[in-house]
């Protein structure tokens, strides 16, 4: 089937995983969980620890057992006979959650090199791909090139995964917590640069986050996990409406939206759907000019 | 590929919370040891067949699935497949003429060389079974213990017991570890664009070849975070340390370890 516009880049339909199926140690992560992303969406995947955020964002790319009819692709059944998933994992980078998981090599500028290489690239287009991904994540690659991944420190190992992931150039780019373990210079640089590629490549863009904090800058959608199932699905500002739902599955609140429920005591129909500081000055000052 | 877990349980722990399970460790680990010896003094088919029946209620009333350990052993028992016919087809013995089934060259079929290889067969199956229902019915610190008591006495001759128990328990819990980093690097690999669930089996072989260097480092950087982890903790071996549990064999620990003494000698007599 040919993508149209239409078609959604990816859709899960009733999806459901259990880890070690049919074993003593069989765990389940997710039930039923179905959704529709089209091209060029922001999509934050949303929920505490355990609520299946990971394995969702694993299915994408086909990195556990699938069964058939569960997971599609631009219409197309990732888990079907003959499905070519070496093009399907070229299409669609994911940035796991751990770095250490992700890092193959233990030099810098051959680890960035690795999906290029898979791909079939020659070498000048892959050196360009790997000096263009580095530099774009703020390691120059003339100082980064040669060093030991070992070396680096936690949130420059963060950086070197997602230049890895960069460099394969794929359409579709999903983060396993972007944010977590960098200082708050690092993600705000992040937060910008993803928001640049985003808009730049019209990559299809997910994020899984147990916070609302970053995510909710970057994303126009948000699809709520708590223990394994979908509870909520829509645009950001309808999701944070919900605010004090949000608060009791666990999920971290942006800090507007923190001071938006503080306001509450005093104007309890203060909105909560508010994503800058500027925004929740802007409704203070409205109330208190009423008031 | 990705659940490569499923296809190998040696040094895993599954608790079921079963007969076997609650049994004291010492003597669990003393009828494995009991087991180990009669796999070198049974040397016919008879004998593991009266072995037989005592396995197989080892099995069952430790309420591990059998359909797990048997699939968990599948990677194992294709390599003694192939060793053992390695042993039949070049079988060193004498073998009288009329005993050949088949002959080319230097390879050869006889009814001797089966039947060696059956017994060595039924001897390493019984040696890996019995190791791996200790560790999936004994946890980490009970094993640990248990050796720890067992061996104890040879400290008075100096032997340091308590560093080559904790090498061994170590040494036997990594082989899990081993199995879940071989699946972190290769699920690694797999969202990069290179496949380890697609291409013929030589291919898939050598992929996995590619991951073994890695698998060394990463196992070297663990045995690291581990001496780390034991020091800032001030670990100090056994003869420091008080323990919270005491173990007592009860009278069926006692029970089971003189049936199983019995059962072995019956084995080997016949």
């Amino acid at each position: 089937m040919q993508p149209d516009g239409a078609t959604p880049v990816l859709e899960l339909r009733g999806f459901s995983h259990t880890y070690l199926n049919g074993t003593p140690k069989a765990g389940e992560a997710v039930r039923d969980v179905s959704f529709r992303i089209h091209h060029g969406e922001r999509v934050g995947i949303v929920g505490a620890t355990e609520s299946g955020k990971s394995t969702v964002a694993d299915s994408f790319a086909h990195l556990l057992r699938l069964g058939p009819g569960q997971v599609f692709y631009k219409g197309e059944d990732v888990a079907a006979d003959g499905y070519n998933r070496g093009r399907l994992r070229r299409e669609i980078g994911i940035v796991f959650q751990q770095p250490d998981s992700q890092i193959i090599e233990d030099v810098v500028g051959a680890d960035v090199a690795f999906g290029p290489t898979a791909a079939g690239l020659s070498a000048p287009e892959t050196r360009e791909r790997v000096e263009e991904s580095l530099n774009t994540l703020g390691l120059p690659y003339p100082d980064y090139r040669l060093r030991y991944v070992h070396a680096l420190s936690g949130g420059q190992r963060r950086r070197v995964a997602i230049a890895g992931v960069l460099a394969m150039r794929t359409p579709v780019l999903v983060l396993d917590e972007p944010m977590a373990g960098l200082d708050p210079r690092g993600r705000k640089e992040l937060l910008g640069l993803l928001i640049r590629l985003q808009r730049d490549r019209e990559l299809t863009l997910i994020v899984c986050s147990a916070s609302l904090t970053d995510a909710s800058l970057l994303c126009d959608r948000f699809i709520v996990l708590d223990r394994g199932t979908v509870v909520m699905d829509g645009p950001v500002r309808e999701v944070l409406r919900e605010a004090d739902r949000l608060a009791e599955l666990d999920i971290t609140l942006p800090e507007p939206v923190v001071g938006a429920r503080e306001m509450r005591k005093l104007f309890p129909d203060f909105p909560t759907d508010l994503l800058t500081e500027d925004e929740l000055e802007c409704e203070l000052l409205q109330r208190l000019g009423a008031a | 590929m990705l659940e490569l877990q499923r296809n190998v349980i040696f040094g895993q722990f599954v608790e079921t919370g079963s007969v076997v399970h609650r049994m004291d460790a010492r003597v669990k680990i003393v009828v494995t040891l009991l087991f180990i010896v009669a796999s070198f003094l049974i040397d016919d088919f008879l004998g593991f067949a009266v072995l037989l029946p005592l396995l197989v209620a080892v099995g069952v009333f430790s309420k591990i699935p059998p359909g797990y350990v048997l699939r968990g052993s599948r990677f194992f028992i294709a390599f003694l497949a192939f060793i053992l016919a390695f042993q039949v087809l070049f079988y060193p013995g004498d073998v009288p003429e009329s005993s050949y089934l088949w002959r080319w060259g230097i390879l050869s079929v006889s009814t001797e060389g089966l039947y060696t290889a059956g017994i060595i067969a039924l001897r390493v199956i019984l040696l890996y079974y019995v190791t791996t229902m200790l560790m999936l019915t004994t946890s980490l610190v009970d094993l640990t213990n248990g050796l720890e008591l067992i061996f104890g006495p040879l400290q008075r001759l100096r032997v340091p017991v308590n560093e080559l128990v904790l090498v061994f328990v170590i040494a036997i819990k990594f082989v899990p570890i081993f199995i879940e980093e071989m699946e972190r690097l290769a699920r690694a690999q797999t969202a990069r664009g290179v496949p380890f669930d697609e291409g013929g089996s030589l291919t898939r072989a050598r992929r996995i070849g590619r991951l073994l260097v890695p698998i060394f480092i990463s196992g070297f950087a663990r045995a690291d975070t581990l001496t780390i982890a034991m020091n800032t903790r001030n670990y100090r071996g056994g003869r420091y340390r008080t323990k919270l549990r005491q173990m007592h064999a009860s009278f069926s620990d006692w029970l089971a370890l003189t049936l199983v003494v019995v059962w072995i000698i019956a084995a080997w007599v016949v």
